[in-house]
């Protein structure tokens, strides 16, 4: 059932390469509305009860290599596989209708779309690792053929982080199987909680880097605004919503699961890095001018809070990492093809240039209003999806980490600095004078948005829609034993 | 003598009088624009000349008159359409009308304040109230506030009467240009300048009729006239002080654009910023929606051929209605002009040039060179 999921658009992929170059979008766009078909079926399957993989599938693949093709799906990577399916539909629809050479362009976007669900899916570290890989080739080739000035320089970049970071990542899983003395790649916590807490610790720092510049964190970042600011609209969707995602959920996946102990002794100094990365990320778009450079460090800073919230490393808290996963998703995809919209219709996204864009008669008073319930949602106002994600981690991981939680809790101040600096300067006032004479935005340019904006809105008011898919697993994936119970009281009402 | 002779930083504009043009560039597109819109504003005035002069002489000293904008064609269909606002903003015609009361200006603010305009309003007064005890029992404690209301009226029915002459001034413009006796914007301000110049001296009188017998309240005798006591009130008024009533107020704070020294804040539709930003700065926004349901199509066809098309219909409406304010403003400065521009006396010239620069002067923070473009 779950290779669905991968078949469909590989498969798609491969289609829309040989079909001709009219119909590519609307073809591809079908192939998406399939994909989140089957994903909306799974939901509707799943069994919120269970808290192990469903849908198990399991063939061995290379036995000299151990490598197996085991899919499942938990509470875990489940609402991440629907996130990535709806937006994979968002960025194709909110794709140029005339790009040049769309058929390698959809193509590629649905081989990103079925490299990160086969992130989401894999059981097996090595069918993990070859997915975590694959998404980085179309990824590349988005930025590096349909990017800005620079894009060469911003995919290269791209490339050798995330390259490194997978190989640090692989790096962790051989020695996994080498200390464990396994044969086979096959997810299992067991093998890594017998080992010695040294070993535990080497793998767990390899990993933690590995993801740590891939989600990212402060110093390992610079490549995540380069990339942003050179990636089309679509691309940074993807690359916001879903890709950042491969990094937190990796480490509430392996570096909580698989070293619970050692990461509870690392957890302080985590929480510290996170700190530095929410306070970094957000100091350093008050800094920008550039809207796009904003929300991309907005992310860096908003993925700190994971960070915290993984580290505090409680049922509250893990449920909390999930919807910060989710909501970071909605809100960023949202804001980037905002400020997309805007920079298509301006030619520029520097906030010293524009003016007034909130302008009933000649601006674009409905990318305007979304775009401040946007930063709303990104700032933690109540109401929307990002205030509960930010209460939740900032309620969880306070008792354990009362001052790294405050230190953290003033990046949610300073989102609101930088996000009111981009909507007083962008959208109020009176239009400046090179953007008196835009284009109308279309409602077609307008509805990704408010979708995103109404599926915010709608998790603000009931987060319990994402929390419920999760929370079985979230109870298994918190071991030893003593903590599980700790968790079972916190998460009674 | 051209504007060599001046420093003045308006002296290109100067420049053009001496030349045959006028505040507005000459050109196909401006013609096509400053036409349309004055043939759209041509009905709309038409409409509030109509309702100004049915408050005028059927609402005289209404204490509560619900239905003055009805002219008199009180239905329940016209109360959905009133309350729907599916109809005229005749509301508009009334700030402009407060204005021109506000401001004052010409024969007319004296001989409303004069014992003369008392007396002969008194008998029209009394045959008012007559049989209108709680109203008299009003008019003795406060005597001035019935004869203000009269005041309101006399402007009511003046502007109601100069707007009946522009009307026609412009639906008549229109009807020459699609004739193609009109071409270029010149002959566009000489067909203003023509039709004031026309109506200059007629003579403004207003009788309301109570029971059957008729009041004047401002008779020929005052000798007041078109061009000097109503027409150039209302350009003083309308295009150059404005009030800070809804739908004319033309700065804003948001866009910094009130300045310091509060004596140089400018209402008028000459300044009057095109782009609404937020609830400040709302440009003559009623008079756009007005004029948006009789833009001829010649005109609708030029603004969809813009980026926008009609998206910002109020917008496009408001800098073409500017334009065309700007040619009735030019017809106004040269019909006033002290002395004729070919004129060669020295003097003459002399004061024909302080004269250009007086209006230059009070231009300079104005729109105008906003609509050169």
């Amino acid at each position: 059932m779950l290779s669905i999921l991968l078949i469909v658009p590989l498969l798609g992929a491969v289609l829309a390469a040989c079909l001709p170059t009219k119909q590519t979008r609307e073809f591809t766009l079908w192939i998406a509305v399939a994909v989140i078909g089957w994903t909306v079926l799974l939901l509707t399957k799943f069994d919120l009860s269970n808290p192990s993989m469903q849908f198990v599938e399991n063939i061995n693949w290379i036995d000299a290599l151990g490598l197996s093709y085991r899919l499942g799906v938990d509470g875990l990577s489940l609402p991440l596989v629907a996130l990535n399916s709806l937006l994979t539909w968002m960025a194709i629809y909110s794709s140029d209708e005339k790009i040049d050479r769309s058929r390698l362009y959809y193509s590629l976007i649905l081989l990103l779309n079925a490299a990160v669900t086969g992130v989401f899916l894999a059981q097996d570290f090595l069918l993990f690792f070859i997915s975590y890989e694959l998404e980085l080739i179309p990824l590349y080739l988005l930025i590096a053929i349909w990017g800005g000035q620079k894009r060469a320089y911003a995919a290269t970049k791209f490339l050798i982080y995330t390259a490194l970071s997978g190989a640090l990542i692989l790096a962790a899983f051989l020695g996994l199987a080498w200390f464990g003395g396994s044969s086979s790649f096959t997810y299992d916590p067991a093998l890594a909680h017998a080992l010695p807490l040294s070993q535990q610790f080497l793998l767990l720092g390899a990993l933690l880097l590995g993801f740590g510049i891939k989600m990212p964190l402060f110093p390992f970042h610079t490549w995540l605004p380069d990339a942003h600011v050179e990636a089309s609209t679509p691309i940074s969707v993807l690359l916001a919503g879903v890709l950042l995602k491969l990094a937190t959920y990796g480490i509430l996946r392996f570096c909580v699961g698989l070293f619970p102990e050692a990461w509870q002794i690392a957890a302080p100094w985590i929480s510290v890095w996170a700190i530095v990365s929410v306070l970094y990320g957000a100091l350093m778009a008050i800094a920008q001018t550039d809207m796009k450079k904003m929300v991309a460090y907005s992310s860096v800073s908003h993925m700190g809070y994971i960070l915290l919230a993984a580290a505090a490393n409680t049922a509250l808290s893990f449920s909390a990492a999930m919807i910060q996963m989710v909501s970071h998703g909605l809100i960023s995809a949202t804001l980037f093809l905002l400020v997309g919209v805007v920079y298509k219709k301006t030619k520029t996204r520097d906030i010293k240039i524009l003016e007034g864009l909130l302008n009933p008669e000649r601006g674009m008073p409905v990318i305007g209003s979304l775009m401040v319930l946007g930063v709303m949602a990104s700032a933690g106002i109540p109401g929307m999806v990002g205030f509960v994600a930010e209460f939740l981690i900032f309620r969880s991981s306070f008792p354990v980490f009362p001052v790294q939680t405050l230190l953290c809790m003033l990046g949610t101040g300073l989102t609101s600095v930088y996000y009111l600096l981009l909507i007083n300067r962008a959208f109020f006032g009176r239009l400046s004078a090179p953007v008196q004479n835009l284009e109308s935005v279309t409602w077609r340019e307008c509805y990704p948005a408010i979708i995103l904006t109404v599926a915010i809105v709608l998790f603000g008011i009931q987060p319990g829609w994402i929390t419920r898919w999760s929370e079985p697993t979230i109870l298994a994936t918190l071991r030893p034993p003593a903590i599980v119970a700790t968790m079972n009281t916190s998460i009674e009402p | 003598m051209t504007s060599i002779n001046s420093c003045h930083r308006f002296a290109t504009y100067i420049d053009r009088f001496y030349n045959g043009q006028s505040l507005v560039p000459d050109s196909p597109d401006n013609v096509k624009e400053v036409v349309g819109i004055l043939d759209s504003y041509g009905y709309v005035l038409d409409a509030y000349q109509k309702n100004l002069q049915h408050i005028a002489d059927r609402e005289f000293l209404t204490v509560f008159p619900f239905f003055k904008y009805f002219n008199n064609r009180v239905s329940f269909n016209q109360l959905i359409e009133h309350l729907s606002h599916d109809r005229i903003n005749y509301e508009y015609a009334e700030y402009c009308m407060k204005v021109m009361l506000w401001h004052g200006g010409g024969k007319l603010e004296q001989y409303i304040e004069s014992s003369e305009f008392r007396a002969l309003i008194e008998p029209a007064i009394q045959a008012k109230i007559r049989g209108n005890p709680m109203i008299r029992l009003l008019h003795r404690l406060f005597p001035e506030f019935l004869p203000e209301q009269v005041r309101q009226s006399v402007y009511y029915n003046a502007l109601g009467q100069f707007w009946e002459v522009m009307s026609d001034i412009f639906l008549t413009l229109a009807r020459a240009y699609e004739q193609g006796k009109v071409t270029n914007i010149p002959e566009v301000v000489d067909w203003i300048k023509a039709g004031l110049v026309a109506a200059a001296g007629n003579p403004i009188t207003y009788a309301v009729e109570i029971d059957g017998r008729s009041y004047d309240i401002l008779p020929k005798s005052a000798e007041l006239t078109f061009l000097m006591d109503v027409a150039v009130p209302y350009v003083e008024a309308i295009f150059f002080r404005g009030t800070p009533f809804l739908g004319v107020v033309s700065y804003n704070a948001q866009a910094h654009q009130i300045p310091v020294p509060q004596a140089d804040f400018t209402y008028g539709a000459l300044y009057a910023d095109a782009l609404p930003i937020g609830g400040a700065g709302i440009p003559p926004t009623l008079l756009m929606q007005d004029m948006r349901h009789y833009i001829p199509p010649y005109l609708h066809e030029m603004y969809q051929n813009t980026k926008r098309q009609e998206d910002d219909l109020l917008v496009k409406i408001c800098q073409s209605f500017q334009k065309s304010m700007y040619c009735v403003t030019s017809a106004t400065i040269l019909g006033l002009a002290p002395h004729p521009l070919d004129s060669q006396d020295p003097r003459e010239k002399s004061a024909n040039m302080a004269y250009f620069e007086g209006w230059m002067d009070r231009l300079l923070t104005s729109q105008l060179p906003n609509i050169q473009g």
